[in-house]
């Protein structure tokens, strides 16, 4: 199946045959409204009597905090209050040892107290009658530091003084699996480094704090996991959790978690104090300081393998650089360290991998993190043996990949489908796309921008393949649930579900799969807040599992509540009625009945959970266990002009076939699709947050080039496999992240195509895309 | 847009003519122009500026569009829009101009963004400044009572800078009727600032190459030495003949390597020209001034 993906011609519509149901791509509740900008974004809030929030925050990426003094703050008129670490319970007993005393999650502090770890970490807040008196009485208090040499480098933060009291090292996973002796006929290494992605969300952080009554605070936030977000900032604040309610509003972009705690508490804080609602949104700078990024990471890779290109052994060092805090850097790691070898089989393979505490910015969770640097890396690897034994680099893959039932190299073996033969040649089967024709046009079409900087004579075209793999759901002995609630009453149903739709689409699934179980033509979608069940974080593909398994049950209990007295009444079993188009019929056409009368004005409901099966953690001298609930995998070809002499490089085309389990969306499938191969390009060719001595030098939109129209690519769908995962509800597999871990690994296979380079490193710069 | 509210209590003044403008401008302190405010509004939004009253000049009907003079010159109104000077009368004339308007921004920008906004603001990256350079262009400034004409590249190294109440109104540029060219390098597909920028004018009636390089240092820099050695390597008789060669291929390359080593010299350790990244500028000077000048001689 090959299809290039369109945009619908007029107004989008629902699918052509007018289905919602699973497998349909009916179009999206908030299409419209995005479209039209009427959508509301916490920046949008408002309440009466508001006040502004802003925070102060660290210009030293690592300093000792002496002293704070906010009179200067306090007496600017309109300024209502100023907080510092000293105003959250638990108090200000800094240690000697610089550790963070009160209020912390793991090891991160809210405002910093005693010590600073990173640039923009935030040390105070104020709350004022106009956003800019907030801001400039921030910028009034006087904070003295004791500037201290930051930690930047990852390989020097093992010998470095601890940057906390637990030190510098936040994981070490080795994995061990084979014979340590083995050896292969060929044998080829490299050296690879992936740079600082930043999820740069199109909306920066917003929020509004309105006090309650009753002494807690209700937070307004495009939070994507409202309860973990309630919980933690109840915790902080030393309030009962039910004291904090989390509403959640419009989403504007996540690929990472999304208003960091730190954010949330303070806004919080000045509700509490001011006793007055508080709104806050920050700058772009802000938002750039305020949000964790992709790890940054170092990987060296040996491959052996034999004489037919067939691994033998697989030996790595990786090294990721978590920042100044934890965050989910164990996590990454994890992915890392599993994923290795990538989605091929080899019998002997030997990792060592660390992620370290530094001064520059803390990384966290990024779709895929962990897993897309090792992709990088060990793709890398494969075009390398590919070209020592001259073979194609497709066929190199298909002679590795793994199937199902392979294990991996932490010794689980691969039960959910694995079609990784099957994706490549889906990709070997797609047409490659045209060269540049001699249109007038295609001066804007050559590698090196629309300034016409290209010259047709000196661009190669290179073309590169990548296959890479991503997991599901928490790993590692994380339990996953997720809760919902269905009801029914009329010809209408309404689902609460506290996961968000954080642009994923899970308000549109969760309409397609009760419109599939019940056949109600309205499906109203209530909005988040954290009063409700929980459902867990928007991350790691687990709304369509977890949340959509959920709201499936639901939706299934609800529809044996309306079908059991009809079967009893006809005598049959429920089994032989089904209901479509708002009608139950029976499989002898005897009974036709509208759902409206079966319900007799009764209104059904139920509440379901779903849990997927437990997981267990990494054994950490040897990274073996069943860690993993499922996992994605996702192949891509990408096409790429270069101008070799400026280094310059377009990518033309990217074509990608993915194991989706089952479609039950399809439209959104290649919309989520698009998306992450837009990600990966930037990350590929554009997206750096550099940094010297910790400090951020592009903090801007200006100076972080996110990829626009003209830098993606065509992107085109060759293959959404559907095998089914019988474990996964609908049997269908998560989409958003895998595509992400594998287009910077086929961008950069096809620059090295291209030229003929190593490109050892992304984002790939023009000297590394140049010929002498 | 909480900072940029700000700009609702204070005065904003729409004059129809230049004259109206000139005058509001020396009335009211701490009044500043606005064209499209592409620059200005980011300036405000940043914080950096707080201006106590604008003076809009998109009523300025004359300052829109462009005049001949003499026969030999064209006067640009400071309001043209880059979209504007992207149309094709007026590429017909002024090609390069025309090339770096197209590039100067995303459509959004270059619909309200002008030549002179981008003139004022004098960003290294302005993209109509060096082809102005190249082109030896000149601009009236002007404030009640009086007006003169400063040299672009004066106004631009602040050897005679635009003075407070000033009001820039016209830019006077030769007709040359002959090749002229801008290239700009940005390191990505979609738009955006140049890392490195040439434009290229040939003078074939007084047998001259004027080229200048942008982007590379805070205003645009001539190579004056490589302008000169490389005007004497063109057959200039040769023009228009098919199949003419009007300048040997490894001439053109030596071009290349002159304009980049004069403008991003090596200099001393630490500066712009240090180091990998200075190399890398210099190569993509050298083959931007070359493909400059063959495109010119195509
Ligand atoms: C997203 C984006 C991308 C951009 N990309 C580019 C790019 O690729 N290349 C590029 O060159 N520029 C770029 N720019 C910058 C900007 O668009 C240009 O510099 C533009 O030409 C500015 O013109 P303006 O009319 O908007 O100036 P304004 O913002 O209105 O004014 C800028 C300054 O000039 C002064 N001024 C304006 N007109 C006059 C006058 N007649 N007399 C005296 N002073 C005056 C103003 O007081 C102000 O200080 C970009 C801007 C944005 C927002």
């Amino acid at each position: 199946m090959t299809s290039a993906t369109e945009l619908p011609a007029a107004a989008p519509a629902d699918d052509e045959t007018g289905s919602t149901g699973l497998g349909s791509s009916p179009l999206r509740t908030d299409a419209l409204p995005k479209a039209l900008g009427i959508y509301p974004y916490a920046a949008d809030l408002w309440a009466e009597g508001l006040l502004w929030g802003a925070v102060l925050r660290s210009p030293h990426p690592h300093a000792r905090i002496v002293s704070v003094d906010t009179s200067a703050a306090l007496a600017v008129p309109g300024v209502h209050a100023v907080v510092t670490a000293a105003d959250l319970p638990g108090g200000s007993d800094g240690g000697a040892d610089g550790a963070t005393p009160g209020p912390v999650v793991a090891d991160r502090p809210v405002l910093a107290s005693g010590v600073v770890r990173h640039h923009g970490e935030p040390v105070a807040a104020v709350a004022a009658d106009h956003p800019d008196t907030a801001r400039l009485a921030a910028a009034a208090i006087l904070v003295e530091y004791e500037v201290l040499e930051p930690v930047t480098d990852p390989e020097a933060a093992f010998h470095a003084p601890p940057l906390h009291p637990d030190g510098n090292l936040l994981r070490h996973l080795p994995l061990r699996t084979g014979d340590p002796d083995a050896v292969g006929e060929i044998v080829v290494e490299g050296l690879y480094q992936v740079g600082r992605q930043d999820p740069a969300p199109i909306g920066a952080e917003a929020g509004l704090a309105v006090p309650r009554p009753d002494g807690g605070v209700e937070l307004h936030l495009s939070s994507t996991d409202p309860h973990g977000d309630r919980d933690r900032t109840a915790a902080c604040l030393g309030l009962d959790p039910d004291r904090v309610r989390l509403v959640v509003t419009g989403v504007p972009g996540a690929t990472a978690d999304r208003e960091d705690l730190s954010f949330q508490v303070t806004l919080a804080l000045l509700a509490l104090r001011t006793g007055r609602p508080v709104k806050m949104t920050l700058t772009r700078a802000e938002s750039f300081q305020a949000h964790t990024t992709r790890h940054p990471a170092l990987l060296r890779y040996r491959h052996h393998a034999d004489a037919d290109g067939r691994l033998v052994k697989v030996e790595a060092q990786i090294l990721l650089d978590g920042g100044a805090y934890a965050d989910v850097s164990a996590e990454a790691l994890a992915a890392a360290v599993a994923f290795s070898v990538g989605p091929y089989t080899c019998p002997n393979v030997f990792v060592d991998a660390w992620a370290v505490r530094t001064n520059n910015p803390p990384a966290g969770r990024m779709r895929g993190e962990g897993a897309l640097q090792t992709c990088f890396a060990y793709e890398s690897q494969l075009d390398q043996l590919a070209k020592q034994l001259g073979v194609d680099p497709l066929e190199i893959r298909r002679r590795n990949a793994m199937s199902t039932g392979d294990p991996l190299p932490t010794g689980q073996a691969v039960t959910c489908p694995a079609p990784v033969t099957a994706l490549l040649d889906a990709l070997a089967d797609s047409p490659l796309p045209a060269l540049p024709l001699d249109d007038p046009e295609a001066d804007w079409l050559l590698p090196g921008g629309p300034g016409g900087a290209g010259d047709p004579a000196a661009v190669r075209r290179g073309i590169g393949y990548a296959v890479g793999m991503v997991h599901m759901l928490g790993a590692e002995g994380e339990d996953e649930v997720a809760t919902a609630t269905v009801r029914v009453s009329g010809d209408h149903a309404t689902v609460i579900c506290a996961a968000v739709d954080s642009g994923q689409g899970f308000a549109t699934l969760a309409r397609q799969i009760v419109q599939s179980v019940l056949g109600v033509s309205e499906v109203y979608i209530a909005p988040v807040d954290s009063d409700q069940s929980a459902a867990g974080p928007a991350a790691r593909g687990r709304h369509t599992w977890v949340s959509g398994g959920a709201v499936e049950r639901a939706a299934l209990m609800v529809r044996h509540q309306m079908l059991q007295p009809i079967a009893a009444d006809f005598g049959m079993s429920v089994e032989l009625l089904t209901i479509s188009d708002g009608k139950i019929t029976s499989y002898d056409g005897v009974l036709g009945m509208p759902v409206s009368q079966a319900l007799e004005g009764r209104e059904l409901w139920a509440t379901a959970q779903c849990r997927p099966h437990p997981t267990e953690p990494l054994d950490p001298e040897t990274g073996q266990g069943d860690a993993f609930v499922s996992i994605a995998f996702c192949a891509m070809r990408a096409v790429v002009d270069v101008d070799i002499e400026l280094g310059a490089v377009r990518v033309v085309d990217v074509t990608v076939a993915q194991d989706v389990g089952r479609a039950l969306n399809p439209r959104q499938i290649e919309n989520r699709i698009e998306g992450a191969v837009a990600q990966g390009v930037g990350l590929a060719l554009l997206e750096n947050l550099r940094t010297e001595h910790g400090i951020p030098l592009n903090a801007s939109l200006t100076g972080y080039r996110l990829p626009t129209a003209l830098d993606t690519p065509d992107i085109r769908i060759a293959a959404l496999l559907e095998e089914r995962d019988v474990v996964a509800p609908f049997g269908a597999k998560a989409v958003s992240a895998a595509p992400a871990v594998v287009a910077p690994a086929a961008v950069a296979a096809a620059v090295r195509a291209a030229t003929g380079l190593p490109v050892g490193r992304l984002p790939i710069l023009p000297e590394d895309a140049t010929l002498a | 847009m909480e900072h940029g509210g700000n700009l609702v209590n204070r005065t904003i003044m729409m004059p129809a003519s230049v004259d109206e403008a000139v005058e509001a401008l020396a009335a009211t302190p701490g009044a500043v122009p606005v064209a499209g405010a592409t620059d200005l509004m980011e300036a405000v939004n940043g914080g950096r500026l707080r201006p106590a009253a604008l003076i809009g000049l998109g009523r300025i009907t004359e300052l829109r569009g462009w005049r001949y003079e003499d026969g030999g010159t064209a006067v640009l109104g400071a309001g043209l829009t880059h979209a504007r000077m992207d149309r094709p009368d007026f590429a017909a004339l002024i090609p390069a101009l025309a090339d770096a308007a197209r590039t100067a921004g995303p459509p959004q920008v270059r619909n309200v963004g002008t030549l002179g906004g981008n003139i004022a603001t004098g960003a290294p990256a302005g993209d109509t400044l060096p082809v102005l350079a190249a082109l030896e262009a000149t601009a009236t400034l002007a404030r009640p009572g009086t007006v003169r004409e400063v040299p672009i590249s004066h106004l631009l190294t602040g050897l005679d800078p635009l003075r407070p109440g000033e009001l820039l109104t016209w830019v006077r540029v030769p007709l040359l009727h002959a090749p002229q060219v801008f290239l700009k390098s940005t390191g990505r597909s979609g738009p955006s600032r140049a890392a490195a920028s040439v434009a290229l004018v040939l003078d074939p009636a007084r047998r001259g190459v004027r080229c200048a390089v942008g982007a590379v240092a805070p205003v645009p820099l001539r190579p004056l030495e490589a302008e000169s050695w490389v005007a004497g390597c063109i057959d200039w008789d040769a023009r228009g003949e098919d199949g003419a060669v009007l300048i040997d291929p490894a001439a053109l390359a030596a071009f290349g390597e002159y304009v980049a080593a004069a403008c991003v010299p090596e200099g001393a350790a630490g500066g712009e020209g240090a180091g990998p990244a200075g190399a890398r500028l210099r190569r993509t000077v050298a083959v931007l001034a070359r493909r400059a000048l063959g495109r010119a001689l195509k």
